[in-house]
């Protein structure tokens, strides 16, 4: 029998559209993320119609912001104590910084849009891998639960993957 | 008990204040608009002066300095004059001025300052309280605008006068309780304890106190000790009693006048109410040359418009126990706790409260990132109320604490607002202030009624 033949199995179609699109937002955010920064601006203190109040007050808020220039890959204590880390050298580690956001990025539009599917989801599995070995090398065994549901996530995608339609791309 | 003049005969001296009344030439107790009711100062004179107007600062202690140091940063007055009775005081700011380039005539006579300078609008009054009426009832009735330290006087009928000076002069006077120009203040009550939002809910109890660790009296560099008739001649006994003049009946009005009367205000203020009916407790337990009690333990009561509150006060000289210095104000959906120390300042919402999420996000109030939930092994009671949500008023102030009550005054004078604290509605406050100083006193509860209040 060809897949032809076979009537559309609907329940399977919606599961991989649902783990797709689920997994191409949390990677796609995920990576925008690493690009947040949030700052303090005072400003003045409005009253209920929008004017500056009465006091003059001036308040300080707190304002998220994205910038290329705030890219960080981890947060700067997961970076300091996988640093520490003689089984991660420098060499390895810092060029998978330099492209841990922008792939996530790229993996998530692709994801969403349904292009390169399985290698997408191959290479988003490759990237929790990584992070899952460095979280066992600085023992942070809640972390690799975490990324643990992922790959589950993951592979469940790349197994139900033949049933993808509204695609871009078959693969 | 309900005369406002009873506490005199408790040991406020009245005698001394009309001394000093009559001796700076005033006759405004036997003048009959005394206590009658002249139109509020509020509203500026008659003469609007231009941008730039020329000043005085009579007093140049430690309060006097910090006044300086705030407008000295305020480019729109020029400090032409300076008057002290003190040469150290006097010299010391003289050759401070001299070091940015500001000439000052110096005076150890108000009296003579009002006679000699003519240039100028208004006057900054930082003397020890005893001082404060002869001072700024001379400078009123010189046609001149005074801005003046708290405690308005350290008797009644002394800070009576400086209003009607007020009013007869129609000149305006502040006093120095800045908390009401400091916009962290304003916002707080008129954002959040008070107007619309009314965001602690009903207030039911107020907590307060000024908690400072024991310390020595201050001292005085050999050199600058002044002759015993100098020292006489302006109302002090020695040298001893001239640098230590808050712990003096005859001269100022104890720990209770001196750091109590801005928290007291700020009851007042906030509840909009003024109490009715206080008890104390105090003494001098600790230092043994005071005359003033170096501790005291207040409860106020009031009827508010929302119903009854009861507040406590506490000023204590010999520890610093217990956070240092501040006002809560505890309401069934919220309290807040201010301080002029913007870290000491702290809001809670009530479980049960009603939303805060319009004081968010107008940004009246930031939420604080939460505490982790206690571990159930540190719970001692398994009635215990969730821990509170607590949140910061996030306004800043870049100015020095005293620089925006200064600004007001000035910008009264040019008629471009109103005051914040004038005379008449310091001295409502005050009264309360002198309520509880009878109670610890009398020893006994004192009754106030709403005509005490009356000025
Ligand atoms: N608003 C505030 O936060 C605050 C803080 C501290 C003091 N104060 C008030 O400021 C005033 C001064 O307090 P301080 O701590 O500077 O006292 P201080 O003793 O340090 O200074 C008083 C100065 O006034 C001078 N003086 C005394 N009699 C005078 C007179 N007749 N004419 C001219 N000068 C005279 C003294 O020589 C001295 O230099 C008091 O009323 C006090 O309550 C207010």
């Amino acid at each position: 029998m060809t897949d032809h033949d076979q009537p559309t199995d609907w329940g399977s179609t919606l599961a991989f559209l649902t783990l797709r699109l689920w997994l191409g937002s949390r990677a796609l955010l995920t990576g925008i993320e690493k690009f947040a920064d949030t700052r303090t601006l005072t400003i003045p203190l409005l009253d209920a119609d929008g004017n500056p109040d009465a006091s003059g007050a001036m308040v300080e808020v707190q304002e998220k912001f994205y910038a290329l220039s705030n890219y960080h890959a981890v947060p700067s204590s997961l970076a300091d104590s996988l640093a520490r880390e003689p089984l991660l050298p420098g060499f390895l580690v810092s060029p998978f910084y330099a492209i841990l956001g922008w792939v996530l990025i790229l993996v998530g539009l692709t994801l969403i849009i349904g292009v390169f599917n399985r290698i997408s989801l191959a290479i988003m599995g490759g990237i929790y891998i990584a992070l899952t070995a460095g979280l066992i090398l600085i023992k942070q065994d809640g972390g690799v639960s975490w990324l643990a549901i992922h790959i589950g996530l993951i592979a469940a995608a790349l197994v139900l993957s033949k049933y993808n339609r509204f695609s871009v791309t078959r693969s | 008990m309900n005369d406002p003049f009873d506490h005199l005969a408790a040991g406020l001296d009245r005698r001394r204040f009309l001394q000093l009344v009559s001796a700076a030439g005033l006759g405004l107790l036997s003048s009959g608009g005394l206590w009658g009711a002249e139109p509020s100062a509020q509203t500026p004179g008659s003469r609007t002066p231009s941008e730039t107007f020329d000043i005085a600062i009579v007093g140049l202690g430690a309060q006097g300095r910090i006044l300086l140091e705030a407008i000295q940063k305020i480019p729109t007055v020029r400090v032409v004059a300076i008057c002290d009775i003190w040469e150290y005081s006097s010299t010391y700011v003289q050759r401070l001025l001299k070091k940015s380039d500001i000439l000052v005539n110096v005076y150890e006579d108000h009296r003579t300052m009002l006679e000699k300078e003519k240039t100028l609008t208004a006057v900054i009054v930082a003397t020890p309280d005893f001082w404060h009426a002869p001072v700024t009832n001379d400078c009123l009735s010189a046609g001149l605008h005074v801005y003046c330290e708290k405690m308005m006087s350290n008797t009644l009928e002394g800070a009576r006068s400086m209003v009607a000076a007020m009013r007869k002069s129609g000149k305006l006077l502040q006093i120095g309780h800045q908390r009401r120009s400091n916009p962290r203040y304003i916002v707080a009550r008129n954002r959040i304890v008070r107007g619309d939002a009314k965001a602690l809910g009903r207030i039911t109890a107020i907590n307060g106190q000024w908690n400072r660790a024991a310390g020595t009296d201050f001292g005085w560099p050999a050199k600058a000790t002044m002759k015993p008739d100098h020292l006489a001649k302006y109302g002090f006994k020695d040298m001893h009693q001239f640098r230590n003049w808050r712990w003096f009946k005859d001269l100022g009005g104890g720990p209770l006048s001196d750091l109590g009367a801005h928290q007291i205000d700020i009851y007042n203020w906030f509840l909009d109410a003024y109490p009715t009916r206080v008890m104390a407790s105090g003494g001098a337990d600790y230092y043994q040359n005071h005359e003033w009690f170096d501790n005291a333990m207040v409860i106020y009561e009031y009827q508010t418009a929302d119903g009854p509150v009861r507040a406590f006060y506490q000023v204590q000289t010999t520890t610093s126990a217990g956070g240092g210095y501040f006002e809560q104000f505890m309401g069934i959906d919220g309290s807040l706790k201010m301080s002029e120390n913007p870290k000491i300042t702290a809001l809670y919402h009530e479980a049960a409260g009603k939303s805060w999420d319009d004081l968010l996000r107008s940004n009246v109030v930031v939420a604080n990132k939460a505490a982790p939930a206690p571990a159930d092994t540190a719970k001692v009671d398994a009635r215990e109320t969730a821990a509170l949500a607590s949140y910061q008023i996030p306004v800043v102030m870049s100015k020095a604490i005293h620089q925006p009550h200064l600004e007001n005054f000035f910008d009264s004078i040019r008629g471009r607002t109103k005051l914040t604290c004038p005379a008449d509605e310091a001295l409502r406050s005050e009264i309360a202030v002198f309520k509880a100083i009878e109670a610890v006193e009398t020893k006994n509860p004192v009754i106030c009624k709403p005509e005490d209040f009356i000025v």
